[in-house]
């Protein structure tokens, strides 16, 4: 809403300056978005054009001598439609245009311009004129010598208000000039219509089939002079940022701002009947609307009809067919209230918002629907010529009624954790023209009319603190007394990102959203997909299975951008129907640490993923976890390089490299990912203290031996033969070397092995270390048929 | 005699003087001090002397020798810093080439905020909940006086996955849920980090997705003054110790009243600058006294209980923090971005 600093003083006692305004709407009412001159110009007068000749040296100058009141000036114009005896706007010599133009005195082509006659587009004014065809004529009464823009009206400021959906009432000039009125604490005066009705008899019936349409008012007005409003509504209306087009619509629309009711005018010798009926739209109904588009109607809409078709789509749009037109004469003139969510409903279906729709929408204040007529009236009267005959026909099927509330003192300062005194409130309260009775410190508050929305006291406490000022109110903490922590799984989260962060991987943040066939490409679950109804575009359309496809997503853009090392990990969600899993996702490619002039690096590959996550594990205090060759191939992994990965038997995720087909389309070589359910790792994560194992102080005995077994035995199962002969003195097992090659059968490979042995007791002795030695060296050749490589 | 000793001593200093290495040093010293040295001969030759000139002579003989083991022992040491002095000449690198490069890893400017954000409510005593991200109509909207067609729902365009689910608009609905569970009815102190979504297209203030922080406290006496207080201090912790606040009337259909919420500006400290647009004031969030209908659908008795909630704008915070001026950088993942926080 756009707000007439001269419109808004009109109805005030005292004047104020638009900067308090602007101030006190921000801390006390609505977030103002702009505050600007409607017109930034200075220094210009009104001029009389004495005489206007041909420039000597110029074809398309002219040479004017223009009183300007106090002296005549000579100023040389360009414009086609100068000429003599025009009242015109001159800028002095020392003017400032919009845009920082400056005026000054110069010498056009051998002859000196004291100054310039200016078109309102120089002065920044669009559409005040139907055509723009040069410079601004005044009309002949205008002033010389005094300011045009006064004159026009058009020395407005404007301040713009955004205002939220609770405040329709500040949609009108009306409503702004109450809260004005409460946050300055100032008194306000309002003029009633007064119409003279030509006492005559017109046979105009009203009818309504719908309760979404409970008040209408429809007067005819006659012998309407089409013509273009003056200056002082123009202006107005550019204020408030609509075009004026005729008196006729420049009227319904300044009462519209004045009262917040919307109007109509139908041609009335169109509207082909003496009897408007009000009604839901029919199925497939159709009309054409003030656009010149068809629409087809659905059964929620209200339309206008004249008994037989729709005339107008009601509240939001006229019909094309009953539009007044420059041969008008005598107009039908709606004032109504329809039903806000059916006006909302077929605006937002037919993509039709205008002024009137969005007040429709928001509530009208019925009390004042007669008197926005009447005062219209008032206005075709003065500006149209028009008479104004017999009262309106109506129907009314709302009775006035107040919404009180109930709110005692101690209720409003428990709430602001304030002491208000009771006379506060009351000085407020009348402030807020707000009627109330007081007894015991308990007040009853009546909500005038224009107040819409009032849902309970809390809005009456939000009035009594705007206008008080909230920076009054004092500063306290809630007494709750409650111990703040994270739950132990968001401790959990929190570690998880610590290790991965610290370890070196960056955190990224990807979209739920994405298409098709990205939602599932990683995916192992084989659920349904969630689709959106109304995405909005096929790219966001579905939740994602896996987090996968965005982290290779982030690899290839910083791939394309020259990033070698590319390390990743988010915490996000796999999404189905039923649920949201919580998954841990990441991805490896490059060196994990290198030294480009020492010519070294650790570049990722299996075994680097698989010890971070086997780190991960160990950090959690998770000891029983399995890397498993996968029975089915993990979507887009390698098959020979990828794992299951399980806890106490449970399968958690998967980690490996991405298939080669994948690395091809990516362009990138190399990469490594994982994805694992956090609920499951969570489950098995302990955080249970620790307790203290002694440190032996027997000496330990390192053996390595070195066995020669078949290929495809994993090197885990000779792992497993090994501790299964369950000898306590073995307190670790490491492979430090994997042999396949030369001197070697192409069937065999050779694995080194270091044992490591300790006894809590005593120090071990070189024979019992031998005798376990070759216990372990029998299970394996039994077992494996495994062979000391000598 | 004893001008042969001297002699002798002079000698084997001198000698001493110009050896170089530990070897040469060891040969020398069994040259002079050792079984077949003058000096050992001369021992040898005491029992020669009369009983009188035995023990000065003797005496003698061991001076003479002490002081060429003394220079023996200090040559040794010599020439033993020498060689440690020549490794270490050896040893030493350029410290100025660069050191090893190792990953560097760092949680998202997003998180960062998030705990940060999380670490000052719990340190004034709340919890921390979470919800799910498809909710239904009823706790996104309804639960939160947003019904059917009110037109507050314009407000937040919002993805539909069937007729009562969405992904939800904001984290409110963990207020509704957090109320509704609360059997006892039991007074509340959260907060609710998450994410949430609209239908928007993505631009450079619009994210289609984005994280909020959800504050709620719902006890039999907590007041306007409480949230101004509370909000005091995050606008401290967030933006600097000096910073004020000040609240200015919004609308939230769930809050009544509600406030936008201002801090002054941490640039120009109030004085007017390009980022407050000259008002010294830069608006950080929404918040709000619980409204009645809220508190009645969630099985709260709005006589007895009130309360108020906070809405964070993470993406906003952190943006206003770090001068970060296009939204979508927070969904890039470009690693030069994510890296500098
Ligand atoms: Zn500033």
């Amino acid at each position: 809403m756009k707000i007439s600093m001269n419109w808004l003083n009109d109805y005030l006692t005292k004047k104020i300056d638009a900067q308090e305004v602007e101030k006190k709407f921000n801390l006390m009412s609505q977030e103002v978005e702009g505050r600007y001159s409607l017109v930034d110009a200075k220094g210009l007068v009104i001029g009389h054009v004495n005489s206007c000749v041909q420039h000597d040296n110029a074809d398309k100058l002219k040479v004017c001598q223009v009183d300007v009141g106090n002296e005549i000036l000579q100023i040389i114009c360009g414009a086609p439609n100068v000429d003599a005896n025009q009242k015109v706007i001159v800028a002095l010599p020392g003017a400032v245009l919009p845009g920082n133009f400056k005026i000054k005195k110069a010498k056009i082509r051998g002859v000196v311009s004291n100054g310039m006659i200016c078109s309102l587009d120089e002065l920044g004014v669009q559409d005040f004129e139907k055509k723009e065809t040069g410079i601004y004529v005044l009309n002949d009464s205008a002033p010389i010598g005094k300011d045009p823009l006064q004159y026009m009206g058009l020395d407005d400021e404007v301040i713009d208000l955004d205002l939220t959906a609770n405040r329709p009432d500040l949609l009108s000039m009306r409503g702004i000039a109450y809260d004005v009125k409460a946050m300055f604490d100032i008194d306000i005066s309002f003029d009633k219509p007064k119409v003279k009705r030509v006492k005559e008899k017109r046979e105009l019936s009203i009818f309504t089939e719908t309760e979404d349409a409970p008040v209408y008012y429809g007067q005819i007005i006659e012998n309407v002079k089409i013509k273009e409003s003056p200056y002082w509504l123009k202006s107005r209306l550019l204020a408030a940022g609509i075009r004026p087009i005729s008196n006729i619509v420049d009227i319904t629309n300044y009462v519209m701002l004045e009262y917040s009711q919307p109007l109509h005018a139908f041609d009335f010798n169109k509207v082909n009947s003496n009897k408007i009926l009000v009604r839901k739209a029919k199925e497939n109904e159709k009309i054409t609307t003030l656009d010149e588009v068809e629409r087809e109607l659905l059964s929620t809409d209200i339309v206008i009809t004249n008994g037989v078709k729709p005339i107008a789509l009601a509240g939001v749009m006229g019909g094309a067919e009953t539009e007044v037109s420059d041969s008008t004469n005598t107009i039908l003139l709606e004032s109504a209230v329809f039903d806000p969510v059916s006006i909302r409903k077929t605006s937002k279906r037919l993509a039709l918002k205008s002024e009137a729709s969005s007040r429709y929408e928001k509530g009208i204040n019925h009390e004042l629907t007669k008197e926005a007529l009447d005062r219209a009236c008032e206005l075709f009267v003065e500006l149209a010529d028009a008479s104004i005959v017999d009262e309106p026909s109506f129907y009314n099927q709302l009775e006035v009624n107040y919404q009180d509330f109930e709110l005692s003192l101690d209720k409003l300062n428990k709430v602001t954790g304030h002491t208000f005194e009771i006379d506060e409130v009351k000085a407020i309260l009348k402030r807020l023209d707000f009627d109330y009775k007081e007894k015991n410190a308990i007040f009853n508050i009546t909500v005038p009319a224009r107040r819409l929305g009032f849902e309970s006291y809390q809005d009456i406490i939000e009035e009594i603190v705007r206008i008080y000022g909230y920076d009054k109110i004092g500063m306290s903490l809630p007494k709750t007394p409650t111990e703040g922590k994270l739950s132990k799984k968001q401790q959990f989260k929190r570690n998880i990102r610590n290790f991965f962060s610290h370890i070196g991987f960056y955190e990224t943040s990807t979209y739920s959203l994405t298409n098709q066939f990205l939602a599932t490409k990683y995916d192992v679950t084989e659920t349904s997909l969630v689709k959106i109804m109304n995405p909005i575009n096929t790219d966001r359309e579905y939740l994602r299975h896996s987090v996968i496809p965005a982290l290779t997503e982030v690899l290839s853009y910083n791939h394309a951008r020259k990033m070698e090392n590319i390390f990743l990990y988010e915490l996000g969600k796999r999404y189905t129907q039923e649920a949201e899993t919580e998954l841990i996702s990441g991805l490896m490619k490059g060196d994990f640490l290198y030294s480009l002039w020492q010519k070294q690096a650790v570049e990722v590959d299996f075994y680097l993923l698989k010890g971070i996550i086997e780190k991960l594990f160990i950090d959690l205090k998770i000891s029983d976890f399995d890397f498993v060759v996968p029975e089915n191939p993990i979507p887009n992994l390698h098959p020979g390089i990828s794992a299951n990965v399980l806890i106490k038997g449970k399968h958690i995720g998967w980690i490996g490299k991405l298939h080669p087909e994948e690395e091809k389309e990516l362009n990138v070589k190399n990469v490594f990912v994982f994805e694992f359910e956090l609920e499951k790792i969570y489950s098995a994560y302990n955080e249970n203290v620790k307790q203290y194992e002694p440190i032996n102080k027997y000496p330990s005995v390192s053996r390595d031996i070195a066995v020669v077994v078949d290929k495809l035995i994993p090197a885990k199962d000779l792992y497993e033969t090994v501790k299964n002969i369950s000898n306590q003195s073995l307190i670790a097992i490491d492979i430090f070397d994997v042999y396949q090659g030369e001197h070697l059968d192409s069937q065999l490979k050779s694995i080194a092995m270091s044992f490591k042995f300790e006894n809590k007791e005593k120090t071990l002795s070189n024979d019992e270390v031998d005798l376990m030695v070759k216990r372990i060296l029998n299970a394996l050749e039994e077992k494996h048929n495994a062979k000391l490589r000598q | 005699m004893q001008e042969k000793i001297n002699q002798l001593v002079d000698e084997a200093v001198n000698e001493i003087e110009s050896i170089e290495n530990l070897n040469d040093l060891m040969l020398l010293k069994s040259k002079y001090l050792g079984k077949k040295s003058e000096f050992n001969q001369f021992m040898r030759e005491l029992k020669n002397l009369s009983n009188e000139e035995k023990p000065k002579v003797g005496q003698m003989i061991n001076l003479a020798k002490n002081k060429i083991n003394n220079h023996i022992q200090e040559k040794k040491e010599a020439i033993e810093k020498a060689k440690i002095n020549e490794q270490l000449a050896q040893e030493t690198v350029d410290i100025s080439l660069p050191g090893k490069k190792i990953s560097l890893g760092k949680k998202h400017i997003l998180t960062q905020t998030i705990e940060e954000i999380e670490d000052i409510f719990i340190g004034l005593g709340y919890q921390i909940k979470e919800g799910p991200e498809q909710e239904e109509d009823k706790y996104n909207f309804e639960m939160l006086n947003l019904p059917k067609n009110h037109p507050a729902r314009d407000m937040q365009d919002s993805l539909y996955i069937s007729e009562d689910t969405l992904l939800r608009t904001h984290t409110s609905p963990v207020q509704v849920r957090t109320l509704l569970e609360n059997e006892k009815k039991e007074p509340v102190k959260i907060i609710a980090p998450g994410t949430v979504y609209r239908k928007d297209d993505d631009d450079q203030t619009h994210s289609h997705q984005f994280k909020q922080v959800e504050v709620l406290v719902v006890d039999k006496e907590t007041s306007l003054a409480d949230l101004k207080g509370t909000l005091l201090i995050a606008a401290k912790k967030l933006f600097g110790e000096e910073r004020e606040i000040r609240l200015r009337p919004s609308y939230f259909p769930f809050t009544e009243p509600s406030v936008e919420v201002d801090v002054s500006c941490y640039q120009c400290h109030g004085k007017g600058c390009s980022m407050c647009k000259n008002t010294g004031w830069i608006e950080v969030l929404g918040a709000g006294m619980v409204n009645n209908n809220v508190l009645e659908a969630c099985g709260y008795d709005p006589h007895e209980f009130q309360g108020f909630a906070i809405g964070f704008g993470v993406e906003r915070i952190a943006m206003l923090k770090h001068g970060i001026d296009d939204i979508r950088q927070l969904y890039t993942n470009d690693l030069r971005f994510n890296s500098q926080f």
